[in-house]
């Protein structure tokens, strides 16, 4: 197992992933944090509640939630590039315990995905603390509140990117797995909240599990508002973490699991 | 190499793919020290039994070992078995050393094993070039590379001759003979029956998913027959079939009018023959069966019988 996980850190830093993630999280995090703390929430359009409230602070984390689909496609595309590149056959010969690959897989990535995370996080929290403070606005929650919703965002990459992973290996095919992932996580989920009963999915799904995670409502009350239905009720934030927590498992028992047998054509 | 010589036994080996029966029955033996080729026309079902071979396809019924184990049962698989299935199977922002040092971690063996490698098979400058700039024949070679890191009892090699030029064709011989004389079993599977020909010692050919012929080579293509051109081709089939007592005479087919083949005598024998009698001889030609004509013949002659 051991030999399985070294083999994948290699394969992982000898592609260009790695950086495309570590650029990924320094744009995402640092950079897009501190561009929409610098402009205000209350400047954007439509305007939302400003920093110094704690709905507006919640906000813009809930926003950099929404970039989970990143970690997710990073880990579609690690599943899928053996079956595209043709390494599968060789990588199964040498290791004919599918499932082992699979698990060192996951382990490799669940290490890249909290690096993600960390770095992600910690930018952001860089960039949001700067940018109040060059504008001399007083954030509407105590830092410690901030970094403890941070850390929660930057695990939820973690979730993501083993999502990815699982959804993958199900379905091989690398370009409909990532137009899945991304589909699903970038407007499959927006799209189900506008439709009246499907909606009330929302808060089981991993997006709404999400939200909950730094109880961010805004966006679902917005559009619930708009759409003149019932408030969503998100989850409180264990129960997210619990209910995101079931969703990575489960996507790493599919990923596990499914090429057991499968023959490799 | 590791351990003992290994040899390969399938048995009985059936794969279906729901009413389409890729392999049928298959059963024989491939031999250390050998180069076998596992040949037929495409889509005869040879890479399903190789993969079937090695554990990436499961078959319907059957077995099929390597060293009396299946491969799935091997302790160290890489280091019995290494296995060659794709003209193309890395990732092409990879470069060749990075491609070898990721197989080498997953089988346990040292870095030193990757650069030994890269060098016995003529890579050394291109190591650290990404794999998407390579020719086919270099990716033939780091194909190899990757199926050798773990020093294996038994190579399997499917389709290896597809897009490789004369010259990297000479080269693979020449490797895979030199492998084979270190008593390795090499099974190396090929539609192209004049490509390998050269090559095997052992054959065994499949269509259809059948069996059609199994056995040495030298065996298998018989005693060479003999062409003779000649305007006296007449009188000169009837002096060869009254040579020698009915049961012993040469068997003689008349090609086209004044075109001999004649089998059960070698060339110098038909020529000292037609010069006792005073009979001219234009040509004389010995004529070695090819591959191609074993399998025309064995599978015309399958195709006739019910």
């Amino acid at each position: 197992m051991n030999h399985l996980i070294k083999a994948e850190f290699r394969r992982l830093l000898a592609s260009r992933m790695w950086a495309g993630l570590l650029l990924a999280a320094l744009l995402l995090g640092g950079g897009m944090m501190g561009a929409m703390a610098l402009i205000g929430p209350e400047n954007f359009d439509p305007p939302m509640p400003g920093l110094h409230t704690e709905t507006g602070v919640r906000s813009i984390l809930g926003i950099l939630g929404y970039t989970a689909f990143v970690p997710a496609a990073a880990g579609t595309l690690a599943a899928t590039s053996e079956y595209r590149h043709r390494t599968a056959a060789v990588t199964f010969l040498f290791a004919p315990r599918r499932w082992q690959v699979l698990a060192a897989k996951l382990a490799t990535y669940g290490v890249a995905g909290l690096a993600y995370g960390l770095i992600l996080a910690g930018t952001a929290a860089v960039a949001l603390h700067t940018a109040a403070a060059v504008r001399g606005v007083p954030l509407g929650l105590p830092a410690s509140t901030v970094l403890g919703l941070l850390a929660r965002i930057g695990l939820a990459m973690v979730v993501y990117l083993l999502i990815g992973i699982g959804v993958g290996a199900l379905l091989r095919n690398q370009v409909v797995a990532l137009c899945v992932v991304i589909g699903y996580l970038y407007m499959g989920e927006a799209l189900l909240m506008m439709i009246p009963g499907l909606n009330q999915l929302y808060p089981i799904l991993p997006g709404g599990a999400t939200a909950a995670l730094t109880d961010f409502t805004y966006l679902a009350d917005a559009m619930s508002q708009q759409l003149g239905s019932t408030t969503l009720q998100l989850l409180p934030p264990a129960a997210g973490a619990l209910l995101l927590t079931a969703y990575a498992l489960t996507a790493s028992l599919i990923a596990v699991l499914v090429p057991m047998r499968r023959d490799i054509t | 190499m590791s351990g003992d010589r290994a040899r390969i036994e399938v048995s009985h080996l059936t794969k279906r793919y729901g009413e389409v029966t890729a392999v049928r029955d298959l059963t024989f033996t491939v031999e250390p020290g050998l180069v076998t080729g596992f040949l037929g026309p495409n889509g005869a079902g040879k890479t399903t039994t190789m993969r079937m071979l090695t554990g990436l396809v499961s078959p319907t019924s059957g077995t099929a070992t390597i060293g009396g184990r299946p491969y799935r049962r091997l302790p160290r698989p890489s280091r019995t078995v290494g296995a060659v299935f794709d003209a193309s199977a890395f990732h092409p922002g990879h470069t060749a050393r990075d491609h070898l040092r990721v197989y080498a971690a997953m089988g346990g063996y040292p870095d030193s094993r990757v650069t030994a490698l890269l060098d016995l098979l003529g890579l050394a400058e291109a190591a650290d070039r990404r794999t998407r700039g390579f020719s086919t024949g270099m990716r033939q070679r780091l194909n190899l590379a990757t199926a050798l890191l773990g020093d294996p009892r038994v190579l399997l090699l499917d389709e290896p001759s597809n897009g490789l030029d004369p010259e990297g064709m000479r080269w693979l011989r020449g490797f895979l003979r030199q492998l084979a004389d270190q008593g390795r079993t090499v099974l190396v599977s090929s539609h192209v029956l004049s490509e390998i020909q050269q090559l095997v010692d052992d054959v065994i050919m499949i269509r259809r998913g059948e069996l059609v012929a199994a056995g040495p080579w030298s065996r298998l293509a018989g005693p060479p027959a003999v062409l003779v051109t000649s305007p006296d081709a007449d009188r000169l089939a009837a002096t060869l079939q009254a040579s020698r007592p009915d049961g012993d005479a040469p068997s003689v087919e008349v090609i086209q009018a004044g075109r001999l083949r004649v089998h059960g005598l070698d060339a110098p024998g038909v020529a000292d023959l037609a010069a006792e009698h005073r009979l001219r001889v234009h040509e004389l030609v010995t004529e070695t069966s090819s591959l191609e004509q074993l399998f025309l013949h064995l599978t015309t002659d399958k195709a006739a019988t019910p």
